[in-house]
């Protein structure tokens, strides 16, 4: 089929394009999410 | 209408401030003709050519230099905070911006009706028989310039880098206006020339455009 | 966790279904062959960029009347999701334009317009780089933004008006140029499945706004004491 290997490369620009956001967003709120239960573990023995 | 009477005041002050020192038209002035050298290194400035690419050149000219032109819009308001008294001073802070846009679009108009005619001899394009529908389109187009260009320049003055994030807000935003006035500008430096209403009421609804939505956002580009 | 998962997995059926769809039950294209089977991914993410950026708008609007900054978390992320889907326009259109013109970039009135649209909210996110007070950044931002979405339609209708005084050969899936009722409702399946992962992004972005302002709540919190 002629074209097959465009259309295959549009697809995967596509989704990489989408994981790749979705990753980072991913990964930044996991990082986030420590930060978050670090702080309120260093308060709450202060209280 | 008090609206008036107090953009009238603060019209006279943009002007009078201007003339006093003149810096700024002669600043922009002197760049719009250095664009204007050297874009001529970048294509054969034969009859021909100079018809298709001068007005797309002419308007790219205009364009940069209003970016750098409405820099000091706002920004030499800070200095003493100037602003907080023009606020104090009038009942509608549209009137603000008004005023602002109204000096800003006589200013890039004089512009360019100062260059026009350089433009025409160093380009070779037959400018005295449209003459009047080239200014009517500098005019518009200079209007949806200013309405922008101010407004962003509020915006600027209040973040970093304002030098570099002005034409960074501006140069996409007024992308219409450089097509539409590049294609009625350049039906009007054709052989025969032609006058693009569409264009013109392109230019016109931007203009109309943005003005109603700086007449509403306006006080919030100039909160404390 | 678990809602997550299952909102992922729901969204990546869809999408598959949409492929599925797209390659097995439109039609093939008498000119085009198979690689006209890209506008159901080109267009799809055309009009999910721009709902991205419709709801971007709203949120602007919504922050400049109530000051909730809810709505500045989802501004930005229907910004850069809105970036997200109009890049895949603009890297699948030329993915699309070689094999069949020869030539990588096609002025062609959406890609024009989409290379502004995606230029206008880069620059979105960079005023955001560059206003540090939160509350001010939310609200330079979000009147910008407006700016920025009524500028939209003008971009579109001038470019699309100089586009029609000079003529493109290239012909790539633009309204009107004839799709058949088949492929109409393929296109309309993928782009429901794109919205549907828009929806799914835009949550976890939104979500890690709201958590990166409560960091910053707790930090000053904390200075304080």
């Amino acid at each position: 089929m002629k074209n097959l290997d465009s259309v295959f490369a549009a697809y995967m620009a596509a989704w990489a394009i989408f994981f790749v956001f979705y990753l980072t967003v991913a990964t930044r709120a996991a990082a986030l999410r420590r930060d978050l239960d670090r702080l309120k573990s260093s308060t709450t023995p202060g209280k | 209408m008090r609206l008036f009477t107090n953009c009238g005041a603060l019209i006279g002050k943009e002007l009078r401030t201007e003339y006093r020192s003149r810096e700024l038209l002669t600043t922009t002035i002197v760049f719009i003709l250095i664009v204007i050298v050297l874009f001529s290194f970048t294509f054969d400035p034969t009859s021909d050519e100079s018809r298709r690419f001068a007005p797309g050149l002419l308007w790219l000219a205009f364009l940069f230099a209003a970016s750098l032109m409405l820099q000091p819009c706002f920004l030499r308001e800070q200095h003493n905070d100037t602003l907080s008294a023009l606020r104090l001073s009038v009942s509608d802070p549209f009137a603000i911006f008004l005023a602002k846009l109204v000096a800003n679009t006589l200013f890039l108009l004089l512009t360019e009706l100062i260059l026009l005619p350089l433009f025409a001899i160093m380009y070779n394009v037959a400018v005295v028989p449209v003459l009047h529908w080239l200014v009517l389109v500098f005019f518009l187009a200079s209007l949806g310039i200013s309405i922008a260009g101010t407004a962003l320049s509020a915006i600027s003055a209040q973040a970093r880098m304002r030098e570099l994030l002005l034409p960074l807000l501006m140069l996409p935003l007024l992308t219409p206006i450089l097509v539409a006035s590049t294609e009625v500008t350049k039906s009007l430096f054709d052989r025969a020339p032609y006058v693009q209403w569409k264009g013109v009421g392109f230019l016109a609804v931007f203009d109309l455009v943005f003005l109603t939505a700086l007449w509403l956002f306006g006080e919030y580009l100039l909160e404390e | 966790m678990r809602k997550n998962v299952l909102a992922a997995a729901a969204v990546f059926v869809l999408l598959g279904a949409a492929a599925y769809g797209s390659f097995f039950i439109a039609p093939t294209d008498a000119k085009q062959g198979l690689i006209y089977r890209i506008l159901f991914l080109h267009v799809s993410s055309a009009w999910t960029g721009l709902t991205s950026f419709f709801i971007c708008f709203i949120a602007n609007l919504l922050y400049v009347w109530r000051r909730q900054p809810k709505w500045d978390w989802l501004g930005v992320s229907a910004a850069e999701i809105g970036l997200a889907f109009t890049s895949v326009v603009l890297v699948t259109g030329p993915i699309w334009a070689h094999p069949v013109w020869g030539i990588w970039w096609t002025w062609s009135p959406r890609l024009t317009s989409t290379f502004v649209l995606w230029l206008l909210y880069v620059v979105y996110l960079v005023l955001r780089t560059l206003v540090e007070e939160p509350d001010r950044r939310a609200l330079l931002s979000a009147l910008f933004g407006i700016f920025a979405f009524i500028d939209v339609p003008l971009v579109f209708g001038s470019i699309r008006w100089w586009r029609d005084q000079h003529p493109q050969p290239v012909v790539m899936g633009e309204p009107g140029s004839g799709l058949d009722p088949v492929m109409f409702r393929v296109l309309f399946f993928s782009w429901f499945a794109m919205l549907a992962l828009m929806t799914l992004l835009l949550w976890q972005r939104y979500r890690l706004a709201a958590m990166r302002s409560d960091l910053d709540t707790m930090q000053q919190e904390m200075e304080a004491r």
